[in-house]
């Protein structure tokens, strides 16, 4: 008996991804946040900054409920090495 | 017919069930297997291409084929004359104002209730009266569960992956009702929703599951109970608004109509009574007041309540035209309250379903 995939096939691997920073000291980090915490984040913020030598970038996402739009992705990738993409509760 | 999904042979349906679960390509429950047979005869009926695409299912992406959606179709029990209220359902969905990425991840419990309208929902056999919400009827489940099997297999809304509702509701399973149009003195949903009356339709809204409302009386004591059941400070309405839904049995319905009220008069006094005192709605904790300000700094929550001042009263939602009033069940004394995911989406959605 035959039968069809409900399913597309798994993604093949992507593109390479640029090397991961070493260390936080001396790193731009870029904090994507959606304001629902704001003193949260700038504790996160003030701690990736003192403890680890790392400066900060922040970027305020338009929704917590739907993705990053492209230019703010953009931006974060043109700034800095690493980035938190999101904080949920 | 072309059709380009990876084929699979198995002996028997015991070994394909099997294969199913350990693929994880069921939501749990056994489904009709997808041969080629039946998936050919589902496409043959709605007179699409099998490789025409509605767009991408958040959040994994997967494109929603007519193809792939009549394999998930076909696996949920759908006959061919089903399908084409399942292809309008995904394209519904589909509508980014419908937020169907938010909705898939949320912690929240909202789950989208599709709403059929129009001649169709009696011609395929579709309840709309007693046990609407319940169990018994093949198009309300085969519709329902096609549409949730879809979001799993081409979305991957998957729990313990990208699906985080922290309960979820019985609804992930399969979630679909008929609006009762034929005992219903008023113009269905589809209609104020602008599809010509006598069309067929969709409607999805993403919410809570039904809320039991005691509603029997007087249009006065009927309006009494459901404004206060509506306005219950755990539903995320009263926190940041969005949309709901009010589902008025058919003798609700009849009984605000002999009075002399339009379905407009009774959504505008639920939206005006429906309310909380700010200091009620602010005691929930400081996340509650968190989100709201968030949704207001993002310009999604109305200015002109005050919310430093404890007289201002609080609504669920930010205009009239949020909260939707859909009439089905039987003619007996209870009628539903289902709230929505609040400010963030999950809104209603319409569209009209294309027939062959």
């Amino acid at each position: 008996m035959e039968i069809l995939s409900p399913v597309w096939p798994a993604p093949g691997a992507g593109g390479s991804a640029p090397a991961r920073p070493r260390t936080l000291a001396g790193a731009t980090i870029a904090l994507v946040d959606d304001n629902l915490d704001i003193p949260f984040t700038t504790h996160l913020e003030m701690l990736l900054g003192r403890e680890h030598g790392a400066a900060v970038r922040r970027l305020v996402k338009p929704s917590g409920t739907a993705p990053s739009p492209r230019p703010l992705i953009d931006e974060a990738a043109a700034a800095a090495s690493a980035a938190v993409v999101g904080i949920g509760l | 017919m072309n059709l380009i999904s990876e084929r699979l042979d198995v002996d028997d349906y015991d070994e394909a069930m099997e294969l199913f679960y350990q693929r994880n390509w069921t939501d749990g429950l056994p489904i009709v297997l997808p041969t080629r047979r039946r998936v050919e005869a589902m496409i043959a009926g709605a007179g699409r291409d099998p490789q025409e695409s509605l767009g991408p299912v958040p959040p994994k992406g997967g494109p929603a084929t007519v193809e792939k959606l009549a394999i998930n179709a076909v696996m949920g029990g759908c006959l061919p004359a089903h399908f084409p209220v399942v292809l309008a359902a995904l394209e519904a969905l589909l509508d980014p104002a419908h937020n169907l990425n938010g909705v898939s991840q949320t912690t929240h419990m909202c789950v989208p209730l599709v709403i059929v309208n129009g001649p169709i929902a009696r011609e395929l056999g579709f309840n709309s009266r007693d046990g609407v919400f319940g169990n018994g009827y093949r198009a309300n489940a085969a519709v329902g569960r096609a549409v949730r099997l879809a979001l799993w297999n081409l979305g991957g809304a998957v729990p313990w992956d990208t699906d985080k509702a922290t309960l979820s509701h019985p609804g992930e399973y399969a979630f679909c009702i008929a609006e009762e149009e034929e005992d219903n003195p008023w113009a269905p949903l589809h209609v104020e929703r602008g599809c010509p009356p006598g069309s067929d339709a969709v409607t999805v809204f993403a919410c809570e599951g039904p809320h039991s409302v005691f509603c029997y009386g007087t249009p006065e004591e009927m309006l009494h109970v459901l404004t206060d059941s509506m306005c219950g400070l755990g539903n995320n309405n009263m926190h940041v608004m969005g949309q709901m839904l009010v589902v008025l049995n058919p003798l609700n319905a009849e009984e605000f109509a002999r009075r002399g009220w339009s379905k407009t008069d009774v959504r505008r006094y639920l939206w005006e009574h429906a309310r909380r005192p700010i200091e009620q709605v602010r005691a929930c904790g400081v996340v509650h007041e968190q989100f709201r300000k968030m949704e207001r700094d993002a310009g999604r929550y109305p200015l002109r309540y005050d919310l430093d001042n404890p007289t201002t009263r609080i609504p669920v939602s930010a205009e009239p035209d949020d909260i939707h009033i859909v009439v089905a069940g039987g003619r007996s004394y209870f009628a539903a309250v289902l709230p929505g995911w609040g400010g963030f989406g999950g809104f209603a959605v319409t569209r009209a379903i294309r027939r062959a």
